[in-house]
């Protein structure tokens, strides 16, 4: 399924935002082709929430242009095709994984609740309610809420902040399989230590895009062995 | 106890206090306003009630009662013939009327007593017993004067009286139930949309339905609906309860009270999600009850009628919701009011916009602060 005439599943071009004093995005231009896992590192308070809930049409006042699947945003009706995962994990404590779920399989059209559930590997506790689970579960419910829908682009805001190293190669698993089968991902990080999984980067501080490429580009335009230290080098060059 | 440790949660608190100017605001504000309005309301200065006087007496006492009358600081009383006074009372124009007879003065002169007929509306407790008081100074003050001028003596005073709705047996349930129960539904499905529609933004939840294909719209109506079946179910206990177990007086048809509950839940439901947009946490939707709760507890009607309040506050009773629905409950319960009568319509009419504004001015502002 491709929109005539845009090989891009994310395309923001010169995207500017100001919250009073602090200028969240500033000209921030990114092209994800589809099926692409793209990783946005960068420190917090980078900007990443930001131009992720830019990429969505959430947020008023936006300068520049966001197109996505070939739609300028904001528009309401391809958010039906888009999944999209909040940093903290927002769901409704007193239902249950499965009606948690169900509920945002429903608000998107429709979705396979059970191929989801068994995504996460939480098919066993379906019937828990979300208070009673644990922080990595309602992470991965999350997720599962997030991609019910079988969305063509995902984005991810930081999934995989304070989950354990073996939990996260399983949802590493998962979104490469996803990409695989045509989804293309935007996934935010701060963590150096992903983004080698990711097809390309994109290194953002203070709202700008510092650098652009896969991880090997990058080491090298650093001229650097560890992505932690080609960010550092790459950050001193842009100030 | 260490006071170090002590002093540090004071402290804290008040710097929460310094950064939280709303809070100071009601903490401040909120009080005056409210009391200004309750003076406002208790002082007078409004319409008083009116009361008719039908004087066929051809005597001196009849003519000396209704001097007194007019004189009264409790009621506007005013001349009127027998069939007017009957159209007023039943308008609502007249809070009630007395006859004095044709032959008042002779019979009190042959030791009769004073038993002119008053006949009350009886739909307004504080009208009512404006009435009674004033008529019975009155007689009091128009008998002694005579009396002092000599040729009768002070009578016994037995005026006969008469109620146009409900009776002498309606307590204060009777006539403060009906509207109560309104205030009641209306407030407490307030307090409950707007703290879970608040959740729904603190528990970030929300930011995951706008950034699906949910129009604001659907939000707005899909939460409407869902509150409105348990608010409905609530009106419907609360207004079985009061009519069976506390055995309230009612003169109408008891669905079409339903209707008139219906509606003002319907419009507390969606006032309840609009204003949660512009709170930002539970703490700050619970401190709209008193800037827009309490004044509309105040000025609907139930603790004093619209129209004795000073002509400006009636404006803004005028545009509160609560006021159409306790206006309609009073005249459905205690006048058998039904949808023939204008004023039914006209209540109904009103609180059916509200709510459709409601509904269109919270997902117009639903945008609002979501983050
Ligand atoms: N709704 C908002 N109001 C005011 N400032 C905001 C808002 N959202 C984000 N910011 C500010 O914008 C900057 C970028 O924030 P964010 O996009 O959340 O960064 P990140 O996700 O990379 O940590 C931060 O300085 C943050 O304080
Ligand atoms: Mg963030």
């Amino acid at each position: 399924m491709t929109d005539a005439g845009t090989a891009f599943a994310v395309d923001v071009t010169d995207a500017r935002k100001r919250f009073g004093a602090i200028q969240a995005l500033d000209g921030i231009t990114l092209r994800v082709p589809r099926g692409q896992v793209y990783g946005l590192l960068g420190p917090n308070g980078s900007g990443k929430t930001t131009l992720i809930r830019t990429i969505l049409g959430l947020v008023d006042g936006v300068e520049g242009e966001v197109t996505l699947l070939g739609t300028r945003m904001p528009d309401r009706e391809v958010l039906a095709r888009i999944g999209y995962m909040t940093q903290a994990a927002a769901l409704y404590g007193d239902l249950t994984a499965e009606e948690n779920v169900r509920f945002f399989a429903r608000i998107h059209g429709g979705g396979d609740v059970d191929a989801a559930l068994r995504f996460v590997e939480l098919e066993d506790r379906r019937s828990a309610v979300v208070a009673t689970l644990s922080g990595g579960m309602r992470t991965r419910l999350s997720l599962a809420c997030a991609l019910v829908h079988q969305p063509e682009v995902l984005l991810l805001d930081e999934p995989t902040v304070g989950v354990d190293p073996q939990l996260r190669v399983q949802l590493w698993n998962g979104f490469r399989a996803m990409a695989a089968g045509g989804t293309t991902i935007i996934i935010s990080s701060h963590v150096m230590d992903e983004a080698e999984r990711c097809d390309r980067l994109g290194l953002i501080r203070a709202g700008r895009l510092l650098a652009e490429g896969s991880a090997a580009d990058l080491l090298a335009l650093a001229g650097a062995d560890r992505l932690e230290n080609a960010f550092l080098t790459l950050a001193e060059g842009s100030s | 106890m260490s006071w170090r440790r002590t002093l540090a949660i004071t402290a804290r608190l008040l710097a929460q206090f310094r950064h939280d100017h709303r809070t100071l605001a009601i903490l401040f504000a909120a009080p005056l306003v409210i009391l200004g309005i309750f003076a406002l309301l208790l002082g007078g200065g409004g319409d008083l009630p009116g009361v008719g006087v039908v004087n066929a007496d051809a005597g001196p006492l009849g003519s000396a009662i209704v001097r007194q009358l007019e004189a009264s600081e409790f009621v506007d009383a005013r001349i009127v013939d027998t069939t007017k006074a009957e159209e007023q009372l039943t308008s609502g124009e007249l809070a009630a009327y007395v006859v004095l007879p044709t032959d008042l003065t002779a019979s009190v002169m042959h030791g009769a007593a004073l038993d002119p007929e008053i006949h009350l509306r009886g739909t307004e407790p504080s009208a009512s017993a404006a009435t009674l008081r004033s008529v019975q100074q009155a007689m009091v003050a128009a008998a002694s004067e005579l009396a002092a001028l000599g040729g009768l003596t002070v009578p016994e005073l037995a005026p006969v009286v008469s109620y146009r709705y409900g009776g002498a047996d309606l307590d204060s349930l009777d006539l403060l139930g009906g509207p109560f129960v309104g205030l009641l539904v209306f407030f407490i499905v307030y307090l409950v949309t707007s703290v879970s529609f608040l959740r729904e933004r603190s528990l970030g939840t929300l930011e995951r339905l706008m950034a699906s294909p949910l129009r604001r719209t659907e939000i707005v109506v899909g939460y409407s609906l869902g509150f409105s079946v348990v608010a409905l179910l609530q009106a419907a206990e609360i207004l079985l309860f009061s009519l069976w177990i506390l055995d309230l007086y009612n003169a109408g048809n008891v669905l079409l009270i339903f209707l008139v509950e219906a509606l003002l839940v319907l419009g507390a439901v969606n006032l309840g999600i609009f204003l949660s947009t512009f709170a930002r946490s539970e703490f700050q939707a619970v401190q709209f009850i008193p800037v827009v709760i309490s004044p509309q507890i105040l000025l609907s009607g139930v603790i004093v009628p619209v129209s004795a309040e000073p002509s400006w506050l009636q404006v803004v009773s005028n545009v509160m919701p609560l006021t159409y629905a306790v206006d309609a409950l009073r005249a459905i319960m205690l006048e058998g009011a039904n949808l023939a009568s204008d004023v039914i319509l006209r209540d109904v009419a009103v609180l059916a916009g509200f709510t459709v504004l409601m509904v269109v001015a919270a997902a117009a502002t639903l945008r609002r602060r979501v983050a």
